[in-house]
């Protein structure tokens, strides 16, 4: 019989049209950051714009995580922990760089890095060069800080990932809060510093004060773009089926012949890597000044709500849910938008009522629709609560965590595999497993276990 | 006897102790290329440790393991695997939320060359792997007869297709020698009659070496050509189902003592 490679060779298809297909993605995601950055940020203004920059951040440190606590199974709590890594090292290098090489820190970029409208500049610079390669390096050593905290602990079978991703989360936080000198303000301050007293110039628990504010939505969209494609490949290929198989059964995983302890290290060495991109964009964003007690272990449990709300293992479910999540203490703080829709969700929930007798009465599980309807009604009571709080003197969205803690809750209950589980929201099969939900129930005393 | 140079998996007397119990002791084995050995015994026998040992689930305390001209003693299950071993399990152990076509998929990734940077990038070698690999697996999945539900979740097939698809799976890592662990539990009888024909089938079609645990007597004397007997963790009997069939001391150990248990014990399972 002749072997799989030969099989292989035989099937390789020709490179030109490979090369093409493998590219466009990318293109497209280009193309779409660009038109993000130079044609939807002067209709939606800079309010929504910050708010789009911080769904895109959010976007790639779900999905990045997805990867682990998705894909393999594994459970990691430190996520922030590498985003913090990467926006320090970004920031050191965007920072110091500028200042020794344009002897300030102001921001250098061209209109691709700027979120401010009207400013000249042309179009590409070399800070935005130096940006960009401060994003990759600050990805890189989250990856390496990634491998060091995942080889000794993802070598076992358990928990231990969670115990030490938590511990390295703390350390990483203590290590730059006892920082106790402060950020260098002139060329001069740094050429008196010996080069590796640098890194504890970063200002402590103050926070890193100064940095440019490089990150446009082209910047952050092209990291989206790229995490998205990365997930996606991964996810549908064999180095994807070795992860999802760890996350089934690892038993049977590591008789089929997959290296457990490798993809399991691969995924969070990859996942490390985008969450120090992010770290990097959020470093660099407009309104924020990187702080380690921000990124501390509750911004990790807050990708761990994003990527549970969206379904362990699901790329758009995880990328959905950091949308809703990031938007929804927006939306709470100023419910308006959401209000103005309100005769769109009160007609889309009696829709889902009538449907939901009709279902019962012809005896037809009607879970999903209730579900569904519930979810639509308490988007709308949560707009008028708001709005009644807002009246009253309170912001509605200093309570979020309460929100997504019954969020979750809820969620065990109606749906435990998340909004998507482990599929994505093209694929068929999930909604035809949604639409089965609506028919007639299955017989009862199958065959199955 | 055939000469130890045909063997393609030779088992040198290993030993295997849980604390103060002797799960298997002095175990012996010789797969000549393109046989079906069947395992059998009672209960707690010890095959399924056996099946552990060999796949490196759990380390032998002494003796080794020998896979063709190749020493896989002690080795991580997944390089055992890569060599050339590959196994169902009695418990089934499917990747539940996977695809069969994903399950099947999978058991070729042993096979394949992959990388995170290839996958990533798509090179036209991985695109035409990803082919090769999806053609072989749908090529198992009709063998096994499961082609039309190659889509569904594995977790949604009755009993005897996981058996089937687990079956599947492991040809997919084209094994030299195949292990398979009560492939016949909970299956009716005419499943039963069908999974006869598969393995006679793989025997023909992958020049398949076997070694099979079975509690169905049926299955195991009809097709198997030699029988290894195992009691409490000792080798009691070896040779032709004729020859077991007559041994004193597997009539006394096992057939005889198991009678009504045995065949109560399959028909509790044949009637799920």
């Amino acid at each position: 019989m002749s072997t799989l490679r030969s099989r292989s060779v035989e099937m390789t298809p020709a490179a030109l049209p490979t090369l093409v297909r493998s590219v466009w993605p990318l293109l497209v995601g280009v193309g779409v950051a660009l038109a993000l950055q130079f044609f939807a940020k002067p209709v939606i203004g800079d309010f929504y714009a910050k708010v789009l920059l911080d769904i895109g951040t959010s976007i790639i440190l779900a999905v990045s995580l997805t990867m682990v606590n998705g894909f393999t199974g594994q459970f990691s709590i430190g996520h922030a922990a590498f985003m913090m890594v990467g926006g320090y090292v970004s920031g050191g290098i965007v920072y110091y760089g500028s200042l020794l090489a344009w002897g300030s820190a102001d921001m250098a970029g061209g209109a691709l890095s700027s979120m401010i409208d009207g400013r000249e500049a042309p179009f590409l610079t070399w800070g935005d060069a130096l940006f960009a390669g401060s994003l990759v390096a600050g990805g890189l050593v989250a990856a390496v800080c990634g491998y060091v905290v995942g080889l000794p602990s993802l070598r076992l079978k358990g928990d231990y990932l969670a115990i030490v991703t938590l511990g390295f989360g703390e350390i990483v936080r203590v290590l730059i809060q006892s920082q106790t000198s402060d950020v260098l303000y002139t060329v001069e301050e740094v050429k008196e510093t010996a080069w590796y007293l640098m890194p504890t110039k970063v200002g402590g628990a103050l926070g890193f004060s100064g940095l440019p504010f490089y990150s446009s939505l082209f910047w952050v969209f092209l990291g989206v773009a790229v995490t998205l494609l990365v997930a996606y490949r991964l996810k549908d290929s064999a180095t994807g089926r070795a992860f999802l198989s760890i996350r089934e059964d690892e038993i049977a995983s590591e008789a089929m012949g997959v290296n457990t302890t490798q993809f399991k290290v691969r995924a969070f060495v990859i996942a490390a890597f985008f969450a120090g991109v992010a770290g990097g964009l959020f470093a660099h964003s407009i309104g924020v000044q990187l702080n380690p007690g921000e990124l501390g272990f509750l911004k990790s449990f807050d990708i761990i709500i994003m990527v549970v709300l969206g379904g362990l293992g699901s790329i758009s479910g995880a990328a959905i849910a950091a949308a809703i999540v990031t938007i929804l203490p927006e939306l709470l703080r100023n419910p308006e938008p959401l209000l103005k829709m309100w005769p769109v969700l009160a007609g889309l929930a009696a829709v889902l009522l009538v449907a939901a007798v009709v279902c019962a009465m012809t005896g037809r599980r009607a879970r999903s629709l209730v579900a569904w309807m519930c979810i639509v009604l308490t988007l709308l009571g949560l707009g008028f609560g708001a709005r009644a709080a807002a009246a009253a003197g309170h912001n509605l969205g200093d309570y979020r965590m309460i929100l997504f803690a019954l969020a979750l809750i809820l969620m065990m209950i109606l749906r435990p595999q998340g909004l998507f589980g482990v599929r994505e929201v093209w694929d068929r099969s999930l909604w035809k497993g949604i639409a089965d939900s609506f028919r007639a129930p299955p017989k009862k005393g199958g065959t199955n276990k | 006897m055939t000469p130890p140079t045909d063997a393609v998996l030779e088992v040198r007397s290993i030993c295997k102790s849980f604390g103060g119990l002797k799960a298997v002791q002095e175990f012996n084995l010789t797969l000549p290329r393109g046989s079906l050995r069947g395992l059998i015994g009672p209960n707690g026998a010890g095959k399924t440790t056996v099946f552990n040992l060999l796949t490196g689930v759990y380390k032998p305390d002494v003796g080794s393991v020998v896979l063709g001209g190749r020493e896989i003693t002690g080795m991580r299950p997944f390089r055992i695997a890569g060599a050339g071993l590959s196994r169902t399990f009695q418990n089934i152990r499917l990747f539940g939320e996977l695809s069969v076509l994903d399950n099947v998929r999978l058991g070729c990734h042993v096979r394949a060359q992959h990388g995170v940077f290839r996958s990533i990038v798509r090179t036209p070698f991985h695109r035409g792997e990803e082919r090769a690999i999806e053609a072989s697996a749908r090529r198992l999945l009709g063998v096994v007869g499961l082609l039309g539900r190659a889509d569904e979740q594995a977790k949604n097939l009755p009993y005897g297709d996981q058996r089937r698809l687990e079956i599947a799976r492991a040809l997919a890592t084209e094994p030299r020698v195949l292990l398979l662990d009560e492939p016949a539990a909970g299956m009716n009888s005419q499943e039963k009659v069908a999974l006869r024909a598969l393995i006679q089938r793989l025997r023909k079609e992958f020049d398949a070496t076997i070694l099979l645990i079975e509690h169905d007597m049926g299955v195991v004397m009809d097709i198997c050509e030699r029988i290894t007997v195992l009691d409490y963790g000792k080798t009691i009997a070896e040779g032709t189902p004729d020859e077991v069939q007559s041994n004193p001391a597997v009539i006394e150990a096992y057939l005889g003592a198991d009678a009504d248990a045995g065949s109560s014990h399959a028909a509790s399972k044949g009637g799920r």
